[in-house]
């Protein structure tokens, strides 16, 4: 809930008291404004980095709430059914116990890494996409894949799928990728494997894809925030060399919370479980209302906006947007309607904190390269005060999504140890001590926060994956497994207990007791 | 882990020590746990390897990215 009493965003004279108040980013303009310096110290990457850690090892000492599951993809209708191996996503959703959060946990979800294949990408004639050349400029790196790609046999989907009238979408820009996999069929390489004919570890490079061109088959890898394995078995950013020739890539680990600050929504199922204070119905003040769109949750037509249902009753994502003439790219839902002077906000559901901070410029390391300037917030662009274009921001990549703490903690749990963001807090006299107390807080909102569910119960909030359908959990959903949010259907999560059995909720399958 | 079968994890950093799953607790109150407490982790590697003839994990994304850009639903 948005604090009363300021016009502006978060911008306010004076932050003595909000020390460590640590918030959601939400302002809604960007750095140019010289009260940033005053607010950085709780709007700042570096807290979050920092307290990922200690919920990073909270979670080895306290139960943390993991749920793995495998999701057994849907095949369209009329497709036949899949033989052998079926193709599954597997992946675990955590459950973050949080304070200030009426049932009392946030969920984010991991989809491991390895679950997509290149050596899986045929061209027409069943030729594997293997890497078979690299070349760079300052900011990418453009790989050749193997295979005869040309505008009438582009590169298949999810690459690239055409659509008619329209340039086609591209739904694997911004996944990350690893060149894991050296024979086809194989077992992707680890940090240790070692290389049977030189004894020196392989290694692999870690990068974000930010382009394909499906008629040439050349990927474009970003150099900013990739990562090296070197032979001796260290994590380096950004990576020193290309990917390896005549390998074949895969899908790195892929991250998504649902949480206020990385989705930039804060939200509320009505309830008065678990939160005793504060207020149920999140609501953005005028002045910071902006065209946009929102989703909603419908079943058989009508809205269900609830935490949860049972696991066979699944619902639609209904996309509304401002007006007809902005079209919704078809990448977003298949149910979408247009409602003139439609806002970025759901009523009593959730409300957008607005645009995201988007990188400008190379990288500034390089030579040559130019300051960044001034930020730039995509929410939408205007000319003559006429709205142009609304921008989509659901493509997650390595840094320009900013992590919040409950990735960064799982990215600690990953045993990659995150770069420290230079936004170090600023303006406090003792930096130490005010670490210490970042800890303290930390710590002792855990405790809380853990003491509530365990008063309150599980039973009473929202589980996976019979929440997997909420309105904050389904768009997390499509973004996660990177399919559209049709085919996330409750019926097809296996789920696994704290032995490691399956079951599977649809079925009436229940974990161990 | 030499021959993996499919789905097998193949990468992890969550294999407890017997110190760290002694002082997991649930709240206040030691729970027993047997076994790894989950099958997949943040960071875990899979092994996934497709053979011909299989519809691929990549393979069925694209299915369904194609099947939704032409307005048709999933199989239920």
């Amino acid at each position: 809930m948005t604090k009363r009493g300021s016009s502006f965003g978060t911008f306010k004279t004076n932050d003595t008291s909000t020390d460590f108040g640590l918030k959601p980013v939400r302002t809604e303009f960007g750095g140019s404004s010289p009260e940033t310096l005053y607010t950085i110290s709780r709007e700042s990457c570096w807290s979050r980095w920092r307290r990922g850690y200690e919920l990073a090892t909270a979670s080895l000492y306290h139960n943390s709430f993991d749920y793995p599951f495998t999701y057994k993809i849907p095949l369209p209708t009329g497709t036949p059914g899949a033989s052998g191996n079926q193709p599954a996503i597997p992946g675990v959703f955590r459950g973050f116990p949080t304070k200030n959060k009426e049932l009392g946990v946030h969920w984010a979800g991991v989809r491991v890494a390895g679950s997509l294949r290149f050596d899986n990408v045929l061209d027409s004639s069943n030729v594997r996409a293997s890497i078979t050349s690299v070349s760079e400029d300052n900011e990418y790196w453009y790989v050749q894949l193997a295979g005869t790609w040309s505008t009438s046999n582009p590169l298949p989907a999810p690459l690239y799928i055409p659509i008619a009238g329209t340039d086609g979408i591209k739904p694997t820009n911004g996944e990350v990728i690893e060149d894991r996999i050296i024979t086809p069929e194989g077992v992707p390489i680890t940090r240790e494997t070692i290389n049977p004919n030189t004894q020196t570890r392989y290694g692999y490079v870690q990068a974000v894809l930010a382009d394909v061109n499906p008629s040439t088959g050349l990927l474009t890898l970003r150099k900013r925030g990739s990562v090296e394995a070197t032979p001796d078995q260290v994590l380096v950013t950004p990576a020193t060399r290309p990917p390896n020739i005549g390998r074949y890539f895969m899908t790195g680990t892929r991250y998504y919370c649902t949480c206020q600050d990385f989705t930039r929504r804060q939200y509320a199922y009505v309830s008065s479980l678990g939160k005793r204070k504060g207020n149920y119905f999140p609501r953005t003040r005028c002045a910071t209302l902006q065209p946009g769109r929102y989703e909603v949750m419908k079943i058989a037509g009508k809205v269900a906006n609830q935490a949860m249902t049972n696991a066979v009753t699944n619902r639609r994502l209904e996309v509304i947007a401002p007006s007809s003439k902005y079209e919704i790219p078809p990448t977003i839902s298949a149910t979408s309607s247009t409602k003139l002077g439609a806002t970025r906000d759901n009523p009593g559901v959730f409300s957008d904190f607005g645009g995201v901070y988007i990188r400008s410029g190379a990288d500034p390391s390089l030579p040559g390269a130019k300051s960044e300037g001034l930020p730039e917030y995509e929410s939408y662009s205007a000319k003559n005060n006429v709205i142009t274009s609304l921008t989509d921001r659901w493509t997650p990549t390595l840094d320009e999504f900013r992590y919040c703490k409950h990735i960064y903690a799982m990215k600690y749990e990953e045993g990659v140890f995150p770069p420290e963001p230079s936004d170090l807090p600023v303006g406090i006299r003792d930096i130490t001590a005010w670490e210490q107390r970042l800890v303290d807080q930390t710590e002792k909102d855990q405790e809380g926060a853990a003491a509530n569910i365990n008063r309150y119960g599980l039973a009473y909030m929202d589980i996976p994956p019979f929440n997997c359908q909420s309105p904050m959990m389904v768009s997390m959903m499509q973004k996660l497994f990177n399919i559209p949010s049709t085919f996330v259907l409750l019926q097809n999560f296996i789920m696994y207990d704290k032995t490691g059995k399956a079951y599977t909720p649809s079925q009436g399958g229940t974990p161990v007791t | 882990m030499s021959n993996p079968n499919f789905g097998d994890i193949i990468e992890t950093n969550f294999i407890y020590s017997d110190d760290q799953r002694a002082v997991r607790k649930y709240g206040d109150s030691v729970v027993q746990v047997s076994g790894q407490p989950a099958t997949y982790h943040a960071g875990d590697v899979v092994h996934m390897p497709y053979q011909a003839g299989e519809t691929s994990t990549i393979e069925a994304i694209g299915l369904a990215w194609s099947a939704f850009a032409n307005g048709i639903d999933p199989a239920e």
